[in-house]
């Protein structure tokens, strides 16, 4: 067989596609997690965002209206979440798992009436220089305005936590909402920015799916990936430039195994299907093996409700 | 400029208690006041109040003639006021220099070149980089202060600071302090430590169950006479007669112990080896943290060690777990008591059934013997001096004190050889920790022995007939109590060596 660079280079870009919608809501839930909080809805608040997305595309006929309709409804629908868990102190875990029945339910619903109807065309940037290297041309131009924020992503999320006053604070929230609260932060407006903006990026990473990645609207077409998102920001240790890396590993499996399908590997198709869950969860469990290292970057509130005593 | 802070019939009710009843007090700057009470006397509220935490139902404030208007912890800063918690305030996983950046509006070198000097003046030695969990108790407790530092306070108010501090860093602090108020500042210094107040302070303000009982000088009073304000009652000073029976028979003894933790934020012991013979009482001193709860669970059966590293009455009894060692009649009273010891939502008998024998016949068959058990607590209700007597109560309603009394009696009703208790009256107030103190002493002399595992040096040397501190999981030689002084602990539980 010959390999042809270019394939190589069309294999990295789909690789780097099919990584897109995690990178955004990894990046978004890191953000809620290091105030504290765990959300465990990321995936019925992407296929929120998916469902909105392609609805207003194809209702408005505005790719602008539907981007930022699909941000505006993962906001939305996150605001229950932190309604829920921070003014009326329910638990996490339950309603992020709540959120998630509830999304999917909900898309279902709407999603009916645009089952088969096609989407349209999303406009990609540096187009002429497609060709213009072999190799690394596909790799670097050609693509969405999404593509490319979710690239920068990772770097402007670590620069935000690092470097800014309120990078501080969200951690600082999540480390000790207890000391946070006695220097005077309100503990409960940061949380809620921060699940807000979570619901914004996975709002997001939903219309990457149904609106440039596949465009079109399949019932339950997230298939997962909100969990693996989370595992994502676990596996970094809240660090979102590993964010980036374990995104580039499961998609890349995603990837290959098709192409293995495609080809004809005598290894059973189910087993290929599992293989990028399985993997990553080993990474996981490999990485995950440095039990110090994660406790000291574990924020550590996380998922625990805080009540301020007056 | 002087300062002068004054607190105007403040008081704030909680349900089911006055946390402070008509409080009224002065301070002038220049002088350290103490505010002195018991657990639960209400001190933490009424400095919580002053600090902008809790905002109190009646009453004023005023700094220097100005009513103050306190609603969050942000006006009290806004006023000069600091306040150093007793349980810090710090976020661990931050770096020194991020904790104390975070409520400032300077620039990054400014503050920098701010806390240097601090540092300078005040003979600080603290690396700004590292994060606050590597710091010991009080390298934190100097970061707590630089922070009201930074800000050029009026007023400073250190709530219980030297509850987590050596010897040798709470004297640092006194002459830190004594600096401060020489500089004007006002301090309010909160504790129950009666020494401290008479070491450190101009003048002492006792409260007891949300009231105000008394305010006065320091030269008019002695530890008797505050011990009583704070009590409200003459107490009885418990000495034990030691070494009233000198026995010889090992009853327990402990060889080349190791415990490597996989937890990070766990110690690790190192060959620890110590013996006790009966009607001893084994102390084992310590900063917290330094290795005592693993010691403790290794001890008591929680983490299972090597078979022949402990032998108890002749057996070897490594790899027991807590049920099966209770059986060879040894008792374990943990330190915490609503989280180890006794399951708060269950009642007072369960709790009790718990602490199950294969003589005490709790179960038949599987079912639950409730009238045995519950013959078996009311014993011990009226053996332990519980203050209640409905075994129906679900335990997390009983007060510290009488909850300790049940688990101490719980443990001690089968008459077990050994008892190992952790931070026995940690928490408690002044009358339940006698009659504890007194109760350890009763079983030394039945010839039980007890091994005694505690943060508080004055405990130690007052039931102990043997010491040893442990420090980062290393046991120091074993002492003699009547050669030890707090002193000496105290340079050997910060690491240093002595003789």
């Amino acid at each position: 067989m010959i390999v042809d660079i270019n394939f190589i280079g069309l294999i990295i870009t789909s690789i780097m596609a099919s990584a897109v919608p995690l990178i955004l809501a990894s990046c978004g839930e890191l953000i809620t997690e290091r105030s504290g909080v765990l959300n465990l809805g990321v995936e019925g608040m992407m296929i929120i965002g998916a469902i909105s997305g392609f609805a207003l595309m194809i209702v408005t006929g505005s790719l602008v209206i539907a981007v930022f309709g699909a941000m505006l409804a993962g906001v939305l629908i996150s605001t229950i979440f932190a309604f829920l868990t921070q003014t009326l102190i329910t638990n996490h875990v339950a309603t992020g798992l709540a959120l998630t029945i509830f999304g999917i339910g909900i898309s279902a619903m709407i999603g009916k009436n645009f089952v088969g109807i096609p989407g349209k065309d999303f406009p990609i940037l540096f187009e002429s220089f497609k060709d213009a290297i072999p190799f690394l041309s596909p790799i670097l131009f050609g693509h969405s305005i999404v593509f490319y924020f979710a690239f920068a992503l990772p770097f402007l999320t670590n620069y935000f936590l690092k470097k800014t006053k309120i990078g501080l604070i969200v951690r600082a929230v999540g480390d000790s909402p207890d000391s946070a609260s006695n220097q005077g932060i309100n503990v409960r407006l940061v949380r809620y920015l921060c699940i807000l903006y979570g619901g914004a990026m996975c709002g997001l990473a939903g219309a990457y799916l149904s609106m440039i990645y596949t465009p079109q609207w399949i019932e339950n077409m997230t298939g997962g990936r909100g969990w693996i998102a989370l595992a994502l920001v676990v596996f970094s240790t809240w660090n979102p430039i590993k964010i980036l890396v374990g995104a580039m590993i499961f998609g890349g499996l995603t990837i290959i195994q098709f192409h293995m399908q495609a080809v004809g590997v005598r290894i059973p198709v189910q087993f290929l299907t599992a293989l990028p869950y399985i993997v990553t969860i080993i990474v996981l469990v490999v990485i995950s093996r440095d039990s110090r290292k994660i406790r000291l970057s574990t924020p550590s509130s996380l998922g625990k409700s805080f009540y301020k005593d007056n | 400029m002087n300062t002068n802070l004054k607190i105007s019939n403040v008081t704030k009710i909680y349900p089911g208690c006055i946390a402070n009843d008509n409080i009224s007090l002065e301070f002038e700057s220049g002088k350290i006041y103490a505010l002195l009470g018991e657990n639960g006397a209400g001190k933490s509220t009424l400095v919580k109040i002053l600090s902008g935490v809790i905002i109190p139902d009646e009453g004023e404030i005023f700094l220097n003639k100005n009513i103050l208007k306190l609603n969050s912890p942000i006006d009290a800063k806004k006023n000069d006021i600091g306040m150093v918690f007793q349980h810090f305030n710090l976020f661990e996983t931050l770096s020194v220099f991020e904790n104390l950046i975070i409520d400032s509006e300077e620039t990054p070198e400014n503050l920098k070149e701010k806390i240097q000097l601090i540092m300078k003046k005040y003979n600080f030695s603290i690396n700004l980089d590292v994060p606050v969990l590597n710091l010991s108790a009080g390298q934190k407790q100097k970061v707590e202060i630089i922070r009201c530092l930074i800000r050029n306070p009026k007023v400073l108010i250190m709530d219980e600071p030297t509850s987590v501090l050596t010897e040798q860093e709470t004297s640092e602090l006194f002459l830190s302090l004594k600096k401060f108020s020489e500089e004007k500042i006002l301090i309010i210094y909160i504790t129950h430590k009666l020494k401290e107040v008479m070491k450190l302070c101009d003048e002492v303000a006792v409260m007891r169950r949300g009231k105000l009982v008394s305010v006065s000088k320091i030269k008019d009073e002695n530890i008797e006479s505050l011990a009583t304000k704070m009590v409200g009652q003459n107490l009885k000073t418990i000495k034990k007669k030691k070494s009233s029976i000198s026995s010889s028979e090992q009853l327990i003894k402990v060889t080349d112990l190791n415990f490597t933790s996989e937890d990070p934020f766990e110690t690790n012991l190192e060959n620890i080896n110590f013996s006790v013979n009966r009607g001893e009482c084994l102390g084992i001193a310590g900063i917290s943290g330094n290795g005592q709860s693993e010691l403790f669970q290794i001890l008591s059966g929680e983490i299972i060690s090597d078979k022949n590293s402990i032998k108890f009455s002749n057996n070897f009894i490594g790899d027991l777990n807590p049920q099966e060692r209770r059986e060879y009649l040894m008792a374990f009273s943990p330190e915490d008591r609503l989280e180890q010891a006794a399951i708060p939502q269950m009642k007072i008998f369960e709790n009790v059934a718990l602490n199950n024998f294969k003589s005490s016949n709790f179960f038949n068959n599987g079912l639950i013997n409730e009238n045995r058990i519950k013959e078996h607590s009311k014993k011990i209700i009226s053996d332990f001096n519980v203050n209640t007597d409905n075994i129906e109560l679900k335990s997390q309603f009983l007060s510290g004190g009488n909850l300790q009394k049940l688990i101490i009696g719980r443990e001690l009703i089968t008459s077990p050889d050994l008892l190992i208790c952790f931070n026995p009256t940690w928490g408690l107030d002044v009358g339940a920790i006698n009659y504890i103190h007194e109760t350890l002493i009763k079983i030394n002399d039945q010839n039980k022995s007890i091994i005694l595992i505690s943060t508080d040096t004055d405990e130690l040397l007052k039931l102990s007939d043997k010491i040893s501190v442990i420090h980062k999981g290393k046991l120091s030689k074993i002492m003699s109590a009547d050669e030890v002084t707090s002193e000496k602990l105290g340079i050997l539980m910060g690491g240093g060596e002595i003789d």
